[in-house]
């Protein structure tokens, strides 16, 4: 069959199959005998079903007569043959279907020039998702996330992105939503090491990318099949991170274990706030040579034992003579500490052979630890350090004890110079050149450090928490400038960060907004709606403070002994406000919910001079508010202030009537009012606020809180952190800042001094 | 001599290499990088010195050549320090604007002549120093320009106070085509950067450029015109009153109790229209080599 002339047709028009073809008698029955009719015919079935639809007809009906196949059946199968011969490369084929679901990927720069993108995936995107990914995620330092979900109409897409900071690109795959694509991560990894190998930034096309990508593709599916098959719960470990984590250790090894040696005190230094650094420093710079060179000596030895070694055991041996002697003053000098580090110092093996087998990471057998690695390298890199601390420095003990009385002021005295010092040992030929690219266990000391200052501001644990690892995103991979630190340069982006967080994304002027709307002849409504503070009246001794508090400033002596609310309190800052700027205003009470509250804006309205709106307290706030905007549009009022009940966010039927105040209303603004003391706790009254209110609205467009009003801003000192997490959580901006009881107490924020005291 | 010509050209190219990645380096470094190097250069003198008394005493005149020699390196150092801190003329264009208004695309239009693959929205600014292409072609020497763009995102303005004090013209891009839905906070930005005090101080020139004019649906130049400028009149009226505490803009605007109009402004503002997808850009052109002389 091989020397065969191909055919057009598998089957001619006009040919028949029939029972008459089937062998009658023996002869031609033991003629067919020798024909593998039947192999040849099932081999077709194969193809048929499989890749070559196009013979299906036939070998169907060629099928029929396997039982009992005649000459003429054959002949029709060797015509099959030989067609297929004439059209061998002509076949249905079977792209994996992980090649459709991607649905683009595109490379570009953070200036925002599109440089590659993948033209056979080729789908128009529906909607900009890119764009919205980088204006509602990338640009809100929420780029620490996993992944971003995109909805635009007929697409729901999912992004996930992956940065190059050192040359500033962003690499993003879009895909369906419904799919749950697990090579995503491995293959922007591997596009994003292979990409920025040819990346020049004179270049801007990169055609040749194309074949480099489909190579990846393929990769990353045959990995992503493998993971599959191999039924690993365990995300596709990162190839990157694997890369890193060998590239990390052989970095290491060649230099004598420098880079470890950073990342493990660097990393202590965090933890113990830079209680490393102080050593080295207050020591004198004798001890900090010392620490670092048996730093170096240890991780050298970690790694690549044999190199090191000869060199190391000498050097080991003296100091664990120095250690053991050591050992008697940190009994004696430090008894809280003691019990720690006297197991410390039994673990401590200084034999070759023991540690080596614990700490090569080289071996790349454990599977599971693959993605782990360079986590439980830092990790053991930070228990050499502690080890090493003990043995290594004299006085460290001494030091200890200080630096638990004040490490602070310590770290800050110290920290500058010994750091410096510190690197021009660790890198004596980058440190004025500028060092290599950071890694992100060089960034973690730092990163941790700065949390723990956002937290001492009062920032929601959550939130640093998200800062650090955007912050951390945006570093990683960078080169450092020369004669900076890295503390020094995480600060400065974290700094830039907090800016951008903060600076609005709308234009908090409300006057401007009050007289657009005032030329449309619509009242300008402004709902206040708020959490209430204290436990009501429940809580007596609570609600006599908080009214002593905040009755002070009004001197309102007269009223009934009631407490004012912060959101009644902070409607009237803004009518006075308003009044100020010459617009005549309206309030109305919606509070109808709290005993007193009506009357007490009453009072207070009158004594502005400001007509107030109220229908006592059984009717349903949503249509107090609307009769009240009504009410405002026949006598021309410019705008409405609709004070509401305060509410716990938990509350469901509150809130459900709150939401139908807003849907009903549709106000220009939602003011959120909020303590300016609150800590973790304002995380979850925002993101509860404006999930309730998107969850609870009947309308197909939710409104969300637009603006934040923080009050007892004067109360706070330094621990301004409730801005920013309010901020960042709800992405509104702080329109006002109250800062004090009396109806004049109302200011704008002042973004740089927050920033400022913040980073303080 | 042709090959001398190349060498000379090579070198040109070298030093114009040279002087753009010292201007890349953060000016701080720069100076302690110079504080080093001249403090080395003055100790070795110093002892140069001392020696070269000494020989003189001892009548030796062999050193003075060598003494020379360190003498001319301070000089040099001297020199190169003067040179680059000595502020040229400006050559720097920034162009603002709102988020997807096309300044990435003009950007990359004035740099390479073309808008490549297209942009998303930019996170950092795009900063370069180059001759325009369109002027590529032209023979002789041409002074490039440094043209930066920075996005346009409310977030990332700040960046923008950055460029400000070495601007010498500042392109304000509107997008013609989504003028109505945008003109407020069009207006506002603008209303922050006209009172900004780096720019009313500096009268830096500003630009306001009309893009996309290539679709059918694009506004005209003097619609928008008249309507920004009703539009800051109004800002001017709301932002004087808010409270003094936050107030940022330093200046206020125009004349008291006259309409706004962009002539009031203490420096020049033109309007004019461009297409950044098409490349009809000779008036950004036009405009760039106003105020960065070639």
């Amino acid at each position: 069959m091989a020397e065969c002339t191909a055919t057009p047709a598998p089957i001619c028009k006009g040919d028949k199959f029939s029972e008459k073809d089937c062998p009658q008698n023996a002869l031609e029955k033991k003629r067919m005998e020798n024909i593998p009719h039947a192999s040849v015919v099932r081999s077709l079935m194969y193809a048929q079903t499989c890749t070559r639809s196009d013979i299906s007809f036939v070998v169907g009906m060629l099928g029929r007569y396997q039982s009992n196949p005649g000459m003429e059946h054959w002949k029709v199968a060797k015509k099959v043959l030989r067609y297929l011969k004439g059209r061998r490369h002509y076949m249905l084929t079977y792209r994996r279907i992980v090649l459709e679901m991607l649905e683009q990927l595109l490379i570009f720069t953070r200036g925002g020039l599109i440089l590659w993108t993948c033209k056979e995936l080729g789908n128009a995107l529906k909607g900009s998702p890119i764009d919205t990914l980088i204006r509602s995620c990338l640009l809100e330092e929420r780029s620490g996330a996993a992944s971003f979900n995109y909805d635009a109409p007929g697409a729901a897409y999912t992004l996930k992105w992956t940065f190059h900071n050192d040359l500033g690109l962003i690499f993003v795959a879009v895909y369906q939503r419904i799919l749950h694509l697990l090579y995503v991560d491995d293959l922007l990894s591997m596009v994003k090491h292979e990409f920025s190998q040819i990346y020049d930034p004179k270049r801007r096309a990169y055609n040749d990318f194309d074949d480099i990508f489909r190579q990846l593709q393929k990769e990353a599916e045959a990995r992503a099949e493998e993971i599959k098959k191999s039924k690993q719960v365990m995300r596709p470990t990162n190839a990157l991170g694997k890369k890193q984590g060998h590239a990390a250790i052989q970095k290491a090894g060649s230099e004598g274990g420098n880079t470890q040696k950073t990342s493990g005190s660097m990393k202590d230094g965090g933890d113990a706030k830079g209680r490393n650094l102080e050593n080295g420093h207050s020591n004198g710079h004798r001890t900090g040579i010392k620490e670092s060179f048996a730093g170096g000596v240890v991780t050298g030895k970690e790694n690549e034992g044999s190199n090191g070694r000869a060199f190391d055991v000498n050097k080991l041996q003296k100091l664990r003579n120095k250690g053991a002697k050591k050992i008697d003053t940190v009994v004696s000098k430090a008894p809280k500490v003691e019990p720690k580090k006297k197991i410390t110092k039994k673990n401590r093996v200084w034999d070759d052979s023991l540690p080596e087998s614990k700490l090569d990471f080289t071996d790349p057998v454990d599977e599971k630890g693959d993605e782990y690695r360079p986590v439980v390298e830092a990790d053991q890199g930070e228990s050499m350090m502690d080890r090493e601390e003990i043995i290594s420095s004299e006085s460290e003990t001494d030091e200890d004890e200080e630096v638990g009385k004040d490490n602070k002021l310590n770290t800050k005295k110290h920290g500058w110079f010994s750091s410096m010092f510190q690197s021009f040992l660790q890198f004596p030929t980058f440190s004025i050149a500028g060092k290599a690219n950071l890694e992100k266990s060089d960034l973690e000391p730092a990163l941790k450090a700065l949390k723990d200052r956002l937290m001492t501001k009062n920032v929601a644990e959550e939130i640093a928490e998200k800062l650090c690892e955007s912050v951390a995103a945006s570093l990683e991979g960078k080169k450092m400038a020369s004669f900076t630190r890295i503390s020094s340069t995480v600060q400065a982006a974290m700094e830039e960060a907090l800016v951008r967080i903060l600076t609005p994304k709308r234009s908090i002027d409300i006057l401007r907004d009050v007289h657009a709307a005032k030329e449309q002849r619509k009242p300008y409504v402004v709902v206040f709606v708020g959490v209430n503070g204290v436990g009501k009246s429940t809580n007596l001794a609570k609600v006599k403070s908080t009214h002593f508090f905040y009755f002070n400033g009004f001197d309102l002596k007269g009223l009934p002994t009631d407490w004012m609310e912060l959101c009644s309190n902070a409607t009237l800052q803004v009518a006075y406000w308003l009044v100020q700027h010459e617009i005549s205003v309206m309030m109305a009470a919606c509070d109808t919910f709290r005993s007193g509250a009506v009357e007490q804006l009453r009072t207070h309205a009158r004594r502005l001079q400001i007509p107030i709106f109220e229908k006592g307290y059984e009717k349903d706030p949503a249509i107090v508010a609307k009769e009240a905007i009504q009410e405002a549009s026949r006598n021309g009022s410019d705008v409405v202030l609709v004070d509401t009940a305060g509410r716990m966010q938990d509350n469901e039927p509150l809130m459900r009537a709150l939401s139908k105040l807003i849907y009903l209303n549709n106000p220009d603004l939602i003011l959120f009012v909020g303590e300016a003391l609150v800590g973790n706790d304002a995380v979850d009254q925002l993101s509860k606020f404006n999930q309730k209110l998107a969850d609870l609205s009947t309308s197909p467009n939710t409104r969300l809180i637009d603006g934040i009003l923080l009050t007892k801003f004067d109360t706070i000192d330094d621990k301004v952190g409730a801005a920013l997490s309010m901020v960042y959580i709800s992405g509104a901006p702080v329109m006002f800042v109250g800062c004090g009881q009396s109806y004049t107490d109302l200011k704008k924020l002042n973004v740089k001094s927050i920033v400022k005291t913040l980073l303080k | 001599m042709d090959g001398l010509e190349q060498w000379t050209n090579q070198l040109q190219q070298w030093v114009h290499e040279a002087e753009t990645w010292v201007h890349q380096i953060p000016a701080s470094q720069l100076y302690a990088a110079l504080c080093a190097l001249f403090l080395t250069t003055a100790f070795l003198l110093l002892i140069h010195l001392k020696r070269f008394y000494v020989y003189n005493i001892l009548g030796n005149g062999i050193c003075q050549k060598k003494n020379l020699f360190f003498l001319l390196i301070f000089l040099s150092c001297l020199i190169i320090a003067v040179r680059l801190f000595k502020r040229t003329q400006s050559n720097t264009i920034v162009l603002a604007g709102l988020s997807a208004s096309g300044k990435t695309v003009l950007f990359y239009q004035l740099r390479d002549g073309s808008s490549h693959q297209g942009t998303v929205t930019s996170m950092d600014p795009n900063e370069g120093s180059f001759v325009l292409h369109s002027e590529s072609t032209k023979k002789g020497k041409i002074k490039p320009v440094h043209v930066v763009d920075v996005p346009g995102h409310s977030r990332l303005r700040p960046k923008l106070d950055e460029y400000l004090p070495q601007a010498a013209g500042l392109v304000f891009v509107v997008d013609a085509v989504e003028f109505l839905s945008n003109c407020r906070a069009a207006a506002e930005y603008l209303y922050d950067i006209l009172t900004k005090a780096s720019v009313v101080k500096r009268k830096i020139p500003l630009l306001i450029l009309c893009n996309k004019t290539d679709k059918v649906t694009a506004h005209t130049k003097e619609f928008i015109r008249k309507q920004l400028e009703k539009e800051i009149d109004k800002l001017r009226a709301s932002r004087t009153t808010v409270s003094a505490a936050d107030i940022a803009n330093e200046f206020t605007l125009g004349v008291t109790g006259e309409a706004f109009v962009f002539s009031h402004c203490h420096n020049k503002v033109t309007v004019a229209e461009a297409s950044g997808l098409t490349g009809e850009i000779s008036q950004v052109e036009q405009f760039i080599r106003e105020h960065v002389k070639p």
